[in-house]
């Protein structure tokens, strides 16, 4: 029997973090933790914290208070020099895809693999690389140009470019702001389905039904606190719409 | 046996990778942008033109002080035509045994005279003369630069020694070459530092701008988890082209105009760049080439560590 979510060691916990630009703060004493298989979804109005939120699990930015534990690193005391250790534990997905347009879409995935780690050979590469584009639905695309596939598909590539080295944590800063809703959809799905692997996805979003329809965890922060932790399964009321 | 195999394969892919994402990166990357880098090819070259012509001239300008110290404590005791040899000979005795001096030679007339048809421009004169003009000298060397004032003193008294010139000894002399050589090396030293800071501004603007139209691309290298050195070594990579390429071609001029002054054979040449040779400008050359990489690759390091977030 697979066991609960919350008996499995967190492989994201926040405690009391705060991040302040001079006397405003982005985020203020935030506490979460994420579980390995969790699909936890962040919303909040604009300006709420939620990509600070993010920067600070991937350690582009530190905290000025409070701890943060990533895959057992401990992102808010790490000197510069190690940061490449703790961004291999995590995949990142962008509203705008960030992939290379020199390269095609199995290159670009293979490129991500490869620069995190030299010692995967051209052939494993793009062996792994066909797994995660078949994994997201583009096993035949693999030749394709980022200018030849649509945003959806686009977006499918930069997921599999984010999983195809098997991170514990996923997190995507407003994966769908950028497609229609049967697409946006699509991508919730495969976020689903990389959940379902045993990865901790977090995926920051301003579309409403999705948050309402998916039954989700969800975390709302408003003005950098944090003001609701709903578990998954219940659908709360959205507050934060009022002032996004 | 068993596991060696696979551990050479594990060398060799990540040597491939290392090839290819860095270097080959690197290579392709510079083609791209030939455009915004050309200034900083162009100035660093003209800099390590500079710096390789400034570095030889250096160089024969210490050839040219040590001659100058060393001719400058030979004193040249110029006798008198009619002086009896008895009297010659008790003058270098009584030299010769001064502590301050390492030793005194006599120069005949005749060997006077060979020796000014080696010196540029005293041929004419000699040949200008029916009788050789040049006297007999004791050639004294003095142990300390310092003593030559002292020793000159004493031996221009001597009955044997020609009154109107007595000695070749010219006060301040040797002080006012150092005072100019001192001077064209603080000179071209400024003019060195001012050339290296525009090649290395230049540069940094250069790998400035190749930071930020590939900052997609650095972004997916850092979010991916690539590590720094992998980020930044291809822009060091790119600087280091720069570099070499602007080394090989100023490394090349250089030996060039230094062979060009050799081969020329001019008396000129090698009384004014003494010691310059074909190995001492194929040294100065592999030095310019060396010098274009490092400043090309510290230029780069330069500019990432003020343009590029880690």
């Amino acid at each position: 029997m697979r066991p609960l979510e919350t008996e499995r060691p967190p492989i994201v916990e926040l405690i009391g973090v705060s991040r302040a630009y001079g006397l405003r703060h982005a985020v203020d004493a935030i506490d979460l933790a994420l579980h390995p298989g969790e699909l936890t979804l962040l919303v909040g109005p604009s300006g709420a914290g939620k990509t600070t939120l993010l920067k600070l699990i991937n350690r582009e930015i530190r905290p000025t208070g409070g701890e943060v534990w990533v895959a057992g690193i401990a992102a808010h005391r790490l000197k510069s020099s190690h940061v490449a250790e703790l961004r291999r534990r995590v995949g990142v997905v962008f509203q705008d895809y960030k992939l290379l347009p020199r390269l095609n879409a199995l290159e670009n995935v293979a490129f991500g693999l490869q620069v995190g780690d030299l010692r995967i050979s051209d052939a494993e590469a793009r062996d792994r690389s066909l797994d995660a584009l078949e994994a997201v639905g583009l096993g035949d695309r693999g030749g394709a140009f980022p200018h030849q596939l649509s945003g959806g598909q686009q977006q499918r590539v930069a997921i599999a470019r984010a999983v195809v080295a098997q991170p514990p944590l996923l997190i995507a800063d407003e994966p769908t702001g950028n497609l229609d809703q049967e697409t946006a959809w699509e991508i919730m799905d495969l976020f689903e389905d990389i959940a379902a692997w045993g990865t901790a996805v977090l995926v920051a979003t301003h579309n409403v039904e999705i948050v309402t329809r998916l039954k989700r965890r969800v975390v709302t922060l408003v003005d950098g606190r944090l003001v609701r932790d709903q578990p998954a399964g219940k659908t709360g009321r959205m507050a934060w719409l009022a002032s996004s | 046996m068993k596991g060696r195999f696979p551990r050479r394969r594990l060398i060799q892919t990540v040597a491939a990778n290392l090839v290819r994402l860095v270097f080959g990166s690197a290579a392709r990357n510079w083609g791209r942008n030939i455009g915004s880098t050309a200034p900083a090819l162009g100035s660093m070259t003209l800099l390590l033109v500079m710096s390789g012509l400034v570095g030889l001239t250096g160089f024969a300008l210490h050839n040219l002080e040590v001659v100058q110290a060393r001719e400058a404590s030979l004193l040249h005791v110029y006798l008198r035509d009619d002086a009896a040899d008895p009297d010659v000979v008790a003058l270098w005795n009584r030299l010769s045994s001064d502590p301050r001096i390492a030793g005194v030679t006599y120069v005949s007339k005749a060997d006077a005279l060979a020796r000014a048809h080696t010196i540029p421009g005293l041929p004419e004169l000699a040949n200008a003369s029916e009788s050789n003009p040049f006297p007999a000298s004791l050639d004294v060397q003095v142990k300390s630069i310092n003593d030559v004032g002292a020793i000159d003193a004493v031996a221009r008294t001597e009955r044997v020694v020609d009154p109107l010139n007595p000695t070749s000894y010219d006060r301040g002399a040797y002080q006012r070459i150092q005072a100019i050589l001192f001077g064209i090396a603080v000179a071209g030293f400024a003019f060195v530092g001012l050339l290296g800071f525009v090649a290395v501004t230049v540069t940094m603007n250069s790998i400035k701008a190749a930071i930020l139209s590939r900052r997609d691309e650095i972004t997916i290298m850092q979010l991916v988890g690539a590590p720094r050195w992998m980020v930044r070594g291809p822009f060091v990579v790119e600087g280091a082209i720069t570099g070499a390429l602007a080394g090989i071609v100023a490394g090349a001029v250089t030996f060039g105009l230094a062979m060009s002054g050799i081969a020329a054979g001019s008396q000129s040449f090698t009384q004014f760049a003494p010691g310059v040779t074909t190995t001492v400008a194929a040294v100065a050359a592999a030095i310019v080439i060396g010098a274009g990489l490092g400043l090309g690759s510290g230029s780069s390091l330069l500019s990432m560590r003020r343009h590029m977030e880690s």
